[in-house]
Order: structure tokens, then sequence, then C-alpha cells
């Protein structure tokens, strides 16, 4: 239908810009930020619907130059919004400290204030629609769902192919057309000046730049510095610089001199959105630093090993391995970029030489196959890829041990430099997941060993010997790092070469006295059980919430906004993530109380606004709520987050759209709506039980046949859930029309809600929790279905 | 970037006449400000009434510094407050990225880090003093610092110890930080421009101390090398505008082997006010 086809793009070019701001801001700052202020931008869908409730008669009047004109306003509006921000001087950094915090709230102000008008128009010319064609809206919801889910995928192509920096202005063409269909004549003349005014605006005013505190400032601004090969992907943007500040990047000993090791070796950054993710090699890898380094431990007592290495560090690993004593290499590197690297070379970095003893896989992490003496995690590996850190989960590492050999044993690596708590939960994974494997004493088969900035928790099949610890020690004596827990070892009283106190957000008090292992004793802790249950989050890592971090516990977040300037930049997202849903609320509590301030614009009888009131908000939330279970299961399954969340965001949207269209040959909807959330709830009890399991089985599938299975599967629930919002506007708006821009406005307000409070159900509960939940709002939806 | 032949000429002239300007000698006023800021290729204008204020905030700065460094480590080296009142610290407020000086920002009530361009941050002043005392400077003390950054720690640093040696990575802020140590009398500070990885190995005696900033997993090698026995080898972490930076503090025994201490005290900058209410680490005083 020609007359929805301008919602279509304007839907389409919505999404694409959400995403294009997304990537803009993971590339430009951190991505955290963005999502905080592309979440308050989208409140302008509620808001849109709020204005609309309230002069609805007045729009109605005006829609035939209104529906023209939006998208062209949208298209102004639009580039000015991004001329804005690219121009913003916003420093994240500065959020940190309460002492230079308040220009840069100011700052976000400025965010909101430019990206706000295009994204309330949007909603505005959405909810224009609904009203002009509220005798189908099927077919407008339909619309406006295959719009954004192309939109989606659209975005996602054009990723593929164009710098995140100029996504805006490749998407803002699309509101052009929106208007050249939706009106002839001066429209279109005005369309097409509106469009070379706004990229030619664009083109001298926008000034995007990358923020000179991310990782690859400095390196790219060094002299000499050049970027020798660049790639832009969905994944990100990747750049590989040769700069004198770039070598290997691994844990050697302070010792290394007296070890008469050389340095690590001279290699290129390679760098994804800024962010530095490992060092390719200049020639054949160099690894003559390897015995000198905390990497080493688990070789000090294994003689000839065969290995399983995950995370080949660009090659690097290989030859450390190798070097180390290594008899046989299998090489899993889950990120293409790296695997491409080491298979066929990246620019002027060559390919992983030949060697009878290597052997690079194509399985999956999580479903390598083999017997080795050492499964080695390499150091860069859980930064190197989201997806990596399903690796670090009890069942993944239990599945890990069943792999080894007769006196065989895991490497796991993390970072303690900042917060030692990371490490905590680490250790409490490898417990459990030695428990898992059906060992019943787990303190016996496990070593911990750590420098000043790494460690290393070793997870031994078998119990460790006296022998082998004694080994241990050895090595670690000769390089000054501290072994924190080993079987058989009094460690009382010994030297510690690298202090390392515990860190506490319950205390302002720093013991800073004799040197201490706060890993030592939290390991104490773990082994006898007594676990503080404090400011921090050290329960094992699972497959149903296979986060590390944010650990701060949501009942310690006043401490944590108090000690602000302690937290790392990965517990930051769960601040802003707070501070979005403290705001979302606030406005969905607002347009949830439209009806006592606009009762006379409304003209419905209460029990029917109790019934919407709880209708459409539920829709808002379910829908999210299991939309983001789904995405987190698709980033499992095809290995990498963007890939899965613009292919769930674009069938679930799609399937959607066009369920929506089917409203209009429901007979019955009561039944039919109870049915929806019979296979709603039915689909996501499925999910719970077997969507782990079957994702693992099918992980070293090739990827199309991945990606069609995904699709498979999520058709049929989609398409049912995209029933219910129209159907109900249907409905409703017969108690009264006016309604049903409410309703919108409802949907939109809490599905912003929805998004923010899915990542801390997610991330705080599980998986099962929000397809639970989500569940619970579809039931909910059934219950309050207004009857004849 | 082209500088006509007159602005060549005129930095030519503001260095060959610039005054040996020492802080804290009546000489520094408002001219000799504007002076050194032009001798140092940083042009700029000031007020009287806006200098002076600048200077009105000078000793309350100083009491509170004071006041924090007992707080942490017991007592408050002479020789760091002393080094810090002879350091005109507005001096050090330049944008060099945005070519603009910003003197009125120093001194101020609650201290805070500034930016300064090219993804480098003068710190608070507390947060350097902290880092200043830890470093138990010397007289006789030979000092390298990886990352000059604004210049203003090796300044500190300058006043107290025989040599101080700064190397910065990135070549625009280090080419305009060179030049302004000479004008105000800082005539035992050595800059260039390069990779600090190596260290500054001409200098065949050692340092008794180097502060690097290190974003790598390991403390590069020539470093620690070139630490002398006994010396300490001080690396600040975590982002450059949080407040709670924290040091690692590295010493090479007399056989050379190595050991790190995390000393968290500089976590504690209390805001204005509450100074006094937290208390000072357990055992931070330096040994």
């Amino acid at each position: 239908m020609l007359t929805l086809l301008p919602l279509f793009l304007i839907a389409a070019t919505a999404v694409g810009v959400e995403i294009a701001l997304t990537r803009f801001f993971a590339v430009a700052s951190w991505s955290e930020y963005g999502y905080w202020v592309i979440s308050i931008a989208m409140m302008g869908f509620a808001v849109s619907g709020v204005v609309m409730v309230l002069g609805r008669q007045v729009f109605l009047r005006h829609a035939s130059w209104l529906l023209p004109g939006l998208p062209l306003a949208m298209l102004l509006t639009g580039a000015a919004g991004w001329i804005a921000t690219t121009g913003n001087g916003f420093n994240p950094l500065e959020l940190q400290n309460p002492a230079t915090a308040w220009p840069q709230l100011g700052n976000i102000a400025l965010y909101y204030a430019a990206l706000f008008p295009f994204f309330f128009l949007a909603g505005f010319a959405v909810s224009l629609n609904f009203v002009v064609y509220s005798y189908q809206i099927g077919k407008v919801y339909g619309y406006d769902l295959l719009g954004a889910g192309l939109g989606a995928a659209f975005a996602l192509v054009l990723m593929a192919v164009l710098h995140p920096f100029h996504l805006v202005p490749a998407l803002l063409p699309l509101l052009a057309v929106a208007t050249i269909l939706s009106a002839k004549g001066v429209w279109r003349v005005a369309a097409l000046g509106s469009l070379l005014v706004a990229e030619a605006a664009i083109f001298l005013l926008a000034a995007p730049r990358v923020n000179e505190f991310k990782p690859i400032y400095a390196p790219l601004n060094v002299p000499e510095s050049r970027v020798v090969a660049e790639r832009y992907t969905p994944r990100g943007v990747y750049q590989l610089l040769d700069n004198f500040t770039e070598r290997l990047d691994t844990d050697v000993s302070n010792n290394a001199g007296m070890l008469g090791t050389p340095a690590p070796p001279r290699a290129f950054g390679l760098y994804r959105d800024g962010a530095r993710i490992a060092a390719l090699p200049m020639e054949t890898p160099q690894a003559g630093h390897a015995p000198a380094a905390l990497d080493a431990a688990p070789y000090a007592m294994l003689a000839q090993p065969r290995v399983l290495i995950l995370g080949a560090a660009g090659g690097f690993r290989v030859a450390e391995v190798l070097k180390l004593g290594a008899a046989g290499v299998t090489v899993i590197e889950p990120e293409p970029t790296l695997r491409e690297a080491l298979v066929q070379g990246f620019g002027p970095s060559p390919a992983l030489p030949r060697d009878p003893r290597v052997q690079i896989s194509d399985a999956h992490p999580l479903r390598a196959e083999g017997a080795y003496d050492l499964v080695d995690i390499s150091g860069d590996f859980l930064g190197a890829a989201d997806a990596n850190r399903h690796t670090y989960t009890v069942e993944a590492l239990a599945g890990l041990l069943g792999m080894l050999q007769p006196g065989g044993m895991i490497s796991l690596p993390i970072g303690i430099r900042e917060l030692p708590v990371y490490a905590v939960r680490v250790l409490a994974t490898a417990h459990a997941a030695l428990l898992q494997a059906g060992i019943k004493e787990p303190a016996a088969h496990m070593a911990v060993i750590r420098s000043a900035w790494n460690l290393r928790v070793l997870m031994a099949r078998d119990p460790l010997t006296p022998e082998r610890m004694e080994k241990l020690l050895a090595f670690a004596e000769a390089r000054s790092f501290d072994i924190s827990y080993a079987p058989h070892l009094s460690l009382e009283g010994r030297e510690i070469w690298n202090d390392l106190p515990a860190i506490s957000l319950d205390s302002g008090m720093v013991q800073a006295g004799a040197p201490s292992d706060a890993v030592a004793e939290e390991m104490r802790m773990l082994l006898a059980g007594t676990m503080p249950l404090d400011a921090f989050d050290r329960s094992p890592i699972t497959a149903d919430r296979p986060w590390l971090s944010p650990l701060v516990r949501l009942p310690a977040l006043p401490r944590a906004l108090e000690r602000m300037e302690i937290l790392p930049q990965q517990e930051i997202g769960l601040l802003v993530n707070v501070a979005v849903l403290a705001q979302a609320i606030i406005l969905a509590l607002l347009v949830s109380a439209l009806p006592i301030f606009a009762r006379g614009a409304l003209r419905v009888p209460k029990a029917i606004l109790g019934r919407a009131l709880i209708y459409f908000p539920a829709l808002g939330l379910g829908f999210l709520l299991i939309e983001i279970a789904f995405i987190e299961y698709a980033v499992l399954l095809l290995g990498d987050r963007t890939f899965g969340f613009a292919l769930v965001l674009t069938v679930m949207l799609v399937c959607s759209g066009l369920g929506a269209m089917m409203v209009e040959r429901v007979t019955k909807p009561a039944a039919t709506l109870t049915w929806i959330a019979l296979i709603v709830v039915g689909s996501c009890l499925l999910a719970i039980g077997l969507a782990h399991s079957g994702i693992l089985s099918i992980l070293d599938w090739p990827w199309a046949l991945r990606v069609a299975m995904l699709v498979l599967v999520l058709a049929p629930i989609s398409i049912a859930l995209g029933l219910p919002f129209p159907l109900g506007l249907d409905r409703f708006q017969q108690e009264g029309p006016a309604l049903l821009p409410w309703a919108w406005a409802l949907n939109g307000a809490f599905s912003v809600v929805a998004t923010p409070l899915a990542n801390l159900i997610g991330h705080g509960i599980g998986l099962s929790a929000l397809l639970l939940c989500g569940s619970i709002c579809y039931l909910a939806t059934i219950s309050v279905w207004p009857r004849k | 970037m082209l500088l006509s032949r007159r602005a060549l000429t005129l930095t030519g002239a503001g260095l060959l006449f610039a005054p040996a300007i020492k802080a804290q000698t009546p000489a520094w006023d408002r001219s000799a400000y504007v002076a050194a800021m032009a001798a140092s290729g940083r042009p700029t204008e000031i007020s009287e009434g806006a200098f002076a204020a600048i200077q009105a905030r000078r000793q309350p700065t100083l009491a509170r510094m004071e006041a924090y460094l007992k707080s942490r480590f017991g007592e408050a080296d002479p020789a760091v407050l002393r080094s810090f009142a002879e350091l005109p610290r507005e001096y050090f407020h330049y944008n060099y990225e945005a070519r603009q000086a910003a003197a009125s920002n120093a001194y101020e009530t609650e201290a805070k880090p500034w930016a300064i361009g090219f993804g480098s941050a003068l710190s608070d002043y507390l947060g350097q003093a902290y880092m200043t005392q830890a470093c138990q400077p010397k007289p006789d003390h030979v000092v390298l610092e990886i990352g000059t950054g604004s210049g203003f720690q090796a300044a500190w640093l300058s006043r107290i110890v025989a040599k101080q040696y700064s190397i910065e990575i990135i070549e625009p802020l280090g080419r305009g930080v060179q030049r302004i140590f000479a004008p105000i009398g800082l005539t035992n500070v050595e800059t260039r421009v390069g990779d600090g990885f190596f260290g500054w190995p001409e200098v065949t005696g050692g340092f008794d101390t180097i502060i690097v900033t290190c974003a790598a997993q390991y403390v590069p090698p020539a470093l620690l090398q070139q630490l002398k026995p006994g010396g300490r080898l001080v690396i600040p972490i975590g982002q450059p505008f949080r407040r709670g930076q924290f040091l690692y503090i590295y010493t090479k025994d007399e056989e050379g082997r190595v050991r790190s201490r995390k000393d968290m005290g500089v976590y504690f900058i209390p805001m204005t006010g509450t100074m006094m209410k937290t208390p000072a680490p357990v055992g931070s005083t330096p040994q």
C-alpha cells in the first residue's frame, strides 16, 4: 500500500539512525554513554504520543500537510542534531570525578536537546499515521515494524562499507524519499532542496572525532605513526597501527633482565573502535621473552604438553607455547579478524608460518574436541571479543576439564590491576566448574599464581602433587611472582613480592601496612565457604548469566555512587543503566498519569483506562524483555554482538510486522490473544529449558545455517508477538478513539523502561528470569482484555 | 602548518629576551606572567584583577595541601610544600590543542584535573602532591618522568632534586611543553619527545626515581634496569580524570630484584570541608 510507504521509510530511518548513533558513540567515545543518550532521546516516541493525545483533533485536521511535512522536518532536525552531536565536547571520563562531573551533565543535556527533536518527530509521524489510518491499525503497525526491521538490516549493510561517522548522513535521504512519496509538486521540490541543504550542512559543519582519551589516541599521534591497514565491518572499525609504542603486551617478570630474556618484541597494534585488541607480528613471531612471562606458569609443571590455546594473541601465543616446549598446539581464534590475520595475514602483518606441530581449528571454543595436557587461554582472549566471555562460565570450564588428559590442566587468566574482585569471581567460577565436573575436593585441584597486575587460575583434572607445586613455587620465586593459593605449600609468612591490598566500597580506610595478598584471603574464604556478602558479587559465572561484570551488587548501588571514582570502566555501564532506568520510569509514570490531566481529551470509563494501563505497558515491557533474551542467545550462536543484535531485531520486527498485518483477519480477538499468550509462554519455557544446549549443539554449523536456524526459530514467536498490540489498539479504540495515541505513548514509554530493566534482570538474575518476566507480561494482557 | 615570518621573528625575540623569571620572587607579577607565557610560545593576556585573584588563592591552596599530606602521610614534606609554593601553577594551565591559556582555573578550591589537549590532563594538585611526596625526592636525586604532560609534575620535582628528565610521546604536546621550563628559570629540566620504553639510557648513573604512566601489562625492562638499587619506580594507574588514581610503587633491591606495592592512599582525596574526616591509611608514611 503506497500510502504507508512513507511510514515504512520513517520507521526505517529512525531505527537506522539509532543504530548509527550507537556506533558513533562506540567509536568516538564509549558505548555505555551512547546508550544513555539514545535511550533518553528515544523517549521522544513516548512524548509524541502524549502530544497526540492532547491535540488529536487539531492534528487530524492538518494531516494533509503534516504527513509529507514531518519526514522533511525529521530530515532537517536529524541533520542539525547530528551536527550538534558531533560538536559536543562531552568527556565521559570527567563524569567519574565529582569535581568535574557537572559540566559533563550539561553536555548530556545538550545531547538530549540535539537528538530529542528527531525522535520526537519520528514518533509523532508514526502516531499520526495510527490516528489518520485508524481503520487499518494492523497494516499501520505492520509497516511501522517492517520499516524498523529492514532499517536495522540496512544499517547493518551500511556498516560494512561506511565508517560509522558517515552512517547518519547516508540514512537521511530516506526521509526525502518519504516526503516525495507522500505528496506532489512543491513538496517534492522542498524535499530535494532540504536534502541538499542538510547534506551540505553536515559536510561543512559536522566534526565527528575520536575522543582524545581513548586508547588509540596516543599511539595514533606519536611521531611517524601510521595506519597500515583499516577495515569497516558491522563488528567495528579495525585499524592496524605501526608506531614505536606498539609491542606485544604480555605480563613479563620484573626480573626479566636478570633472567636474560629479551623484552617482548615490536609489533603492529590492532585496534577495534579505538580499543587495542591485539598485537600482530611484523615478521615471524618471536618469543624469547616467553620463559619470563606469567603465562608460562603451567609449562613449568608439564613436559612437552599437547596444548589447546584459546585466543592466539595475533600468533604470538603460538610462538610462545612452542618456545615453552609444547609438543603440539591446536589454536582456536574466535575473533574473525584475528583469525583471518592468523590464516591469511592482515595488511603488512604476515600469516602464521606453517608448522607441522600447529593446527588451526575451526571449532568454537565451547565445541572444541580432542584430548590435551593443557588448555591455555590467552591473556587478551576475554577482551578480544564480547562472545568470548561465554568461555568463562561454570558450564564451559567444566566442559574443557572433560577434554584433559590425565595430569592435564586449564590455565585461566584474569586482570587484577584495578579491582581484584573480578579475579575472585573467576576463582568462584573455577571452583564451581570443578564441582560440576564431578571433582569432590576442588581445593586439591586448584592453584593461583599472580604478578602485580595479572593472575592465572590453574585447574587440574587430577589432584595437584607436591612435586608439581614445588616446581610452580620455584617458577614463581625466580620471577618475583606470588602464589596466592596452592595445595601442599605452606604459604604462611612467605615474602609477598607484589603487595595486593583489598579494595572495599564499605570503608574509607586503606590498609596499606605490611604487604598483603587479597586474593589469598579471598581464596581461603571461598574454600571455607565463608565468602562475604558485601558490595561485590562473588557468585560463579553461569551460562544463564554469562557476564563477569558488572559485579557491584544492586543493594550496594548508593555506596558505588559515593565511591564512583574507584570503580573501573566496566562498572560504569551499571550506573548508566540505573540512571537510564530511573529517568525512563519517571517518564513512564508521567505518561501513565496523563488521563488525570487530560481526562477530557480521552473520554473513556475509568475501568477501561485501568485495563489499558496494564495492557499496553505489559506489551511494551514483555516484547523487549523477550527480545533482549533472544539477542543474548543470538550473540552466543553467532559469536558476535552486532550481528546477533541486528538479526534478532530485524527478524522479530519484520515477522511481528507481518503478524500485525494479519490482525484484520482475526474474528475472535480475545481467543486469539489467549492463544498468542500461550504460544509466547510455551516458547519462553522451551527456550529456558533447551536454548543453551540447543545452541551448543549447532555452534559448529556454517554461519549461514546458524542464521537460518535462528530465523526459523524466531519467526513463529515473532509473528505471534506482533498481534497483541494492534489487537489491543483496535479493541480499546472502540471504547474511545483518543485512547489510540495514549496507548502508543504507553507502549513507547515502557519500551524505554524495558531495555535498562532487562539489562539489570539479565545481569543480576539471568536470562531465564528475563523470559519468565516476559511471559508474565503476556499473561497479564489476557487478564485485562476488555470483555464486551 | 605555515607560520608567518613575523610570528617567527616575534617568538624568536621573545626567547632571546625572556627574563629568567623565578616564581615566588617579587618579579612574579602579571607582566612577568605575560612575558613568560610569550617566551614559552603561548602568548596570552590577563587583567591585573584576574591575576591578583589567582595569587590570592595560592596560600589557601598551600594550606589545603599541607593538611591533606598530613592526613595521608602523617606529615607533609616541607620540600614538597616549598617547591609547590615556588612554582606559579597558573603558568601550567594551558590547553595546547586549543592554544588557550586558562590561568584563572589555577588554585581551585576543590582540586580537580584539567584537560590540556592531545589526550593529556593536568592532574589535580592534591593527587600530584601525594605522588610527589610518595616519590621521596631528595636534593641529590636524578629523576626520570615518562609522560611530561603539562610539565607541572616535572617542574615540581625539579625544584627539589638535582636533575629532572622527562619524555613525552605525543609530539605536538612534547614540543609545546619543551619550551616552558626555561622562561621561569627551571634550568635543571631536560625533556625530549620520543619513546619512553627505553628510558633515557644516556644518563649512565641511573635514576633514583622513575615516574611512568604505563598502560601495558608490564613495566618496560629498560626502566627497571635504569633504576638505581634502592630507587623507586612509581606508576599512577587509572584514567586521568578520576579522583581515585592510585600508585604502584616498585623498588629494586641491591640484588636487582623488584618488589611492587599497591599504594591506594591517593584514592581518598577528600572533598572540600571533609578533608580531616578521612583517616590516613595505616602505615602510609613512605619508608
